[in-house]
């Protein structure tokens, strides 16, 4: 007698033995996993699937025939065994078994064999892949567990991160078997196998006990049997209690790992998501559509020497910093999704492609903008001053609140401010410069300097320097600030103005100045240094004559300094002096020896 | 090196000339073109076709249709696309080539022993 099950094969209904039915979903597994999916093998089975029902209805008179195990045989011997599949790409591959171990022997992974655990089965997957019995692994777990408790640990990490070997064939990577159908219908043979084992063990337990209960003396042979059964089963008995109860905990550690793995990825996903919404936001209104405008952009716009179109740079720009948050963003969901699709390899290096070029575009546009202040261009105006020797010139600088009307923001020495004539970029670099001259008339001489990409764009941006003074009753009345329109960009504009005084003339200049000679002086070797303005000075052949300055002030103070020392000196004599009887120390202090101590022990 | 591989690599390298062959003049469906090869001793088991036509088809040298049967589920009849009908060409004339250079070869060989 058999037991039937009915099956649908290709639309087709059968009834088919167990056992036939068994060997019949095995043989197709075995054809199944020697497809790829990209050989179509959904389809290849499909289509196996239909000839097998035809041979079938073929083979059956009725249709309350059953399929037995013969008709199943007979039909597997006409399709052929799953080798027999192997077609296409290894036709004229002389030994592709050979070949297949080769390539396998190389690919032997890592896997948790949880077949043969008793806690987590990292033990048994490392004994697998380090070719060892996994008893000798088990026992250098229980040696790190007692001598040093990070044992414990390590096991929890590997538990975690080795992969269980769940699939036939990561089974056989696992141990280091070739992938190929005979080994994965072997696979499955030995696994259906001690099922059928088990069963049989149990069967033979009742049959023992029955014994047991009637034949107790002629079933000595058959009692052993039992016995060792028991045997075996208490050890298995008492490996999945153990299996159990690690299980319980691996799945709460695993639970806490996952939690805090969620918490980091949901964080990735906020960080990737909010940075993306406001480059994006970014990129547009401010990038593109120059929708709204704020001061700091101003800048930018007068940085931007080369005349590089806004839109481009705010591209790149965009691409190099959207780019790594978009991956942040994705390995965040990766994180939090377990089976997420991946978003493919094209799309992956497209993205590294673009944030290159991104990166690469802002380099050169760095380049071109630093080579934009490549030249440096002077424009020269020189003028004489009405003032010869022992005439007074006063000097001032003027206008600081010439620029205050509206001002954007600072940055460096530069302003930009807006008036009716439009934005201009203002900055205090200004630099006062004076020279003593043999002539007997003064002169002023204004230098403005810009730079650019060639010596004529410099020289353009150096003429578009407004600056201005004027002299009038002895008095020479410096602008605070140089100015240029925006749209001539930061090209380093700057102004000196040089002054050649005839000897003897007295110049007189007013402490506002001194911002303007700071640092600068002792480059240019100027008369002016940012200590002596605010005094009379008489201009002689390559120096100055203070003639208010209170003199020799330094030489007073350490006169001063002198006395003080010597009374200290006397004073620590005089102490000692009063003392002579005392057979002790003697301590001098004086200029010529120094300290002296001598010890007087009578 | 065992001549069972070799026999089976010289009659599957020339079986998707054969397929290709058997449906020339006319479609046919899976049992029909496996008769013929089993016929001719081309194959000997059945499940060496299966991938062979889901390769052909996805090549676009074969497409199919489906037809009802009385006696069993339905049947894909296979025909030939105009570029099977192309590659079909090329590999006749191919298979004329090595022929007569496999027939020189041998023929040739043999008088010297």
């Amino acid at each position: 007698m058999n037991k039937t099950v009915n099956i649908n094969l290709a639309g087709i209904f059968f009834h088919i033995d167990e056992d036939a039915y068994l060997k019949l979903s095995r043989y197709l597994e075995a054809i199944k996993r020697s497809f790829t999916d990209s050989q179509g093998r959904s389809e290849i089975i499909a289509d196996i699937e239909a000839r097998i029902a035809e041979l079938f209805a073929e083979r059956i008179q009725n249709e309350k025939q059953v399929v037995g195990i013969k008709l199943v045989d007979e039909v597997i011997t006409i399709m052929g065994q799953p080798e027999d599949y192997l077609v296409d790409d290894e036709i004229f591959e002389d030994e592709p078994k050979q070949h297949n171990h080769q390539k396998s022997h190389t690919t032997r992974r890592l896997f948790r064999d949880t077949d043969n655990s008793y806690i987590g089965g990292v033990s048994a997957g490392l004994g697998h892949y380090f070719g060892l019995d996994a008893l000798w692994v088990r026992l250098i777990w229980v040696i790190l567990f007692f001598s040093a408790g990070t044992g414990v640990l390590l096991y929890i990490l590997l538990w975690a991160l080795i992969p269980e070997a769940k699939t036939t064939a990561e089974k056989l990577t696992m141990t280091g078997d070739p992938v190929n159908i005979s080994n994965i219908e072997k696979k499955i043979k030995d696994s259906i196998g001690s099922v059928s084992d088990n069963i049989k063990n149990v069967d033979l337990k009742k049959h023992g006990d029955k014994l047991k209960e009637g034949f107790d003396h002629v079933s000595d042979t058959v009692s052993d049997s039992v016995k060792s059964v028991d045997f075996q089963k208490q050890g298995n008995k008492l490996k999945s209690s153990s299996q159990s109860f690690f299980e319980t905990i691996g799945t709460i550690i695993m639970f806490f790992l996952k939690v805090i793995a969620k918490f980091i990825g949901v964080f990735l996903i906020i960080v990737g998501i909010s940075a993306l919404i406001a480059l994006i936001v970014a990129f547009f209104t401010v990038g593109v559509t120059d929708a709204i405008h704020f001061p700091p952009m101003n800048f930018l716009d007068a940085a931007n020497a080369a005349n590089i179109p806004m839109w481009l740079m705010s591209t790149l720009l965009f691409f190099a910093f959207a780019i790594p948050f978009f991956f942040v963003f994705y390995l965040g969901l990766k994180i939090l999704v377990n089976n997420l699709k991946s978003i493919g390899n094209v799309a992956k290096f497209t993205l590294l492609g673009l944030w290159i070029m991104a990166i690469i575009g802002i380099v050169i546009t760095g380049v071109k903008q630093a080579t934009e202040h490549a030249y440096d261009a002077e424009i020269i105006s020189k003028n004489e001053l009405n003032i010869k020797a022992n005439d007074t010139l006063k000097i001032k600088m003027t206008g600081f609140d010439r620029f205050n009307s509206f001002v954007y923001s600072d940055h460096n020495d530069f302003k930009i401010t807006e008036d009716d004539d439009g934005r201009n970029l203002v900055s205090s670099d200004i630099k006062l410069i004076v020279y003593s001259t043999t002539d007997s008339v003064a002169k002023i001489t204004i230098v403005k300097e810009a730079s650019g990409s060639n010596y004529n764009s410099a020289k353009e941006r150096a003429e578009n320097i407004n600056y201005d003074y004027t002299f009038s009753n002895n008095e020479l009345q410096l602008e605070a600030y140089h100015a240029s329109d925006v749209k001539n960009k930061f090209s380093e504009q700057e102004v000196r103005v040089i002054l050649y005084l005839p000897e003897g003339v007295v110049l007189y200049s007013d402490v506002n100045t001194s911002k303007y000679v700071n640092h600068y002086y002792n480059s240019y070797n100027s008369l002016l240094t940012n200590s002596n303005d605010g005094q009379y000075l008489k201009i002689n052949k390559n120096e100055v004559e203070c003639l208010d300055c209170e003199v020799e002030v330094i030489e007073e103070e350490e006169k001063a300094f002198n006395e003080v020392e010597t009374e200290i000196i006397e004073s620590i004599t005089n102490t000692k002096s009063t003392n002579e009887n005392e057979p002790e120390v003697r301590v001098q202090i004086n200029d010529e020896n120094g300290v002296q101590i001598e010890v007087n022990d009578n | 090196m065992k001549i069972e591989n070799t026999k089976a690599q010289m009659r599957k390298g020339v079986l998707e000339y054969c397929i290709l062959s058997i449906l020339k003049d006319d479609d046919a469906y899976v049992a029909e073109i496996l008769s013929t090869l089993k016929d001719a001793k081309m194959l000997v088991v059945e499940g060496t076709i299966y991938p062979l036509l889901t390769r052909l088809k996805n090549a676009g040298l074969l497409n199919y249709r489906w037809e009802e049967s009385t006696s069993g589920p339905p049947r894909k009849y296979y025909g030939l696309t105009e570029t099977g009908q192309l590659f079909l060409n090329e590999l006749n004339s191919t298979w004329s080539d090595l022929q007569n250079a496999v027939n020189l070869v041998t023929n040739t060989k043999t008088p010297k022993k």
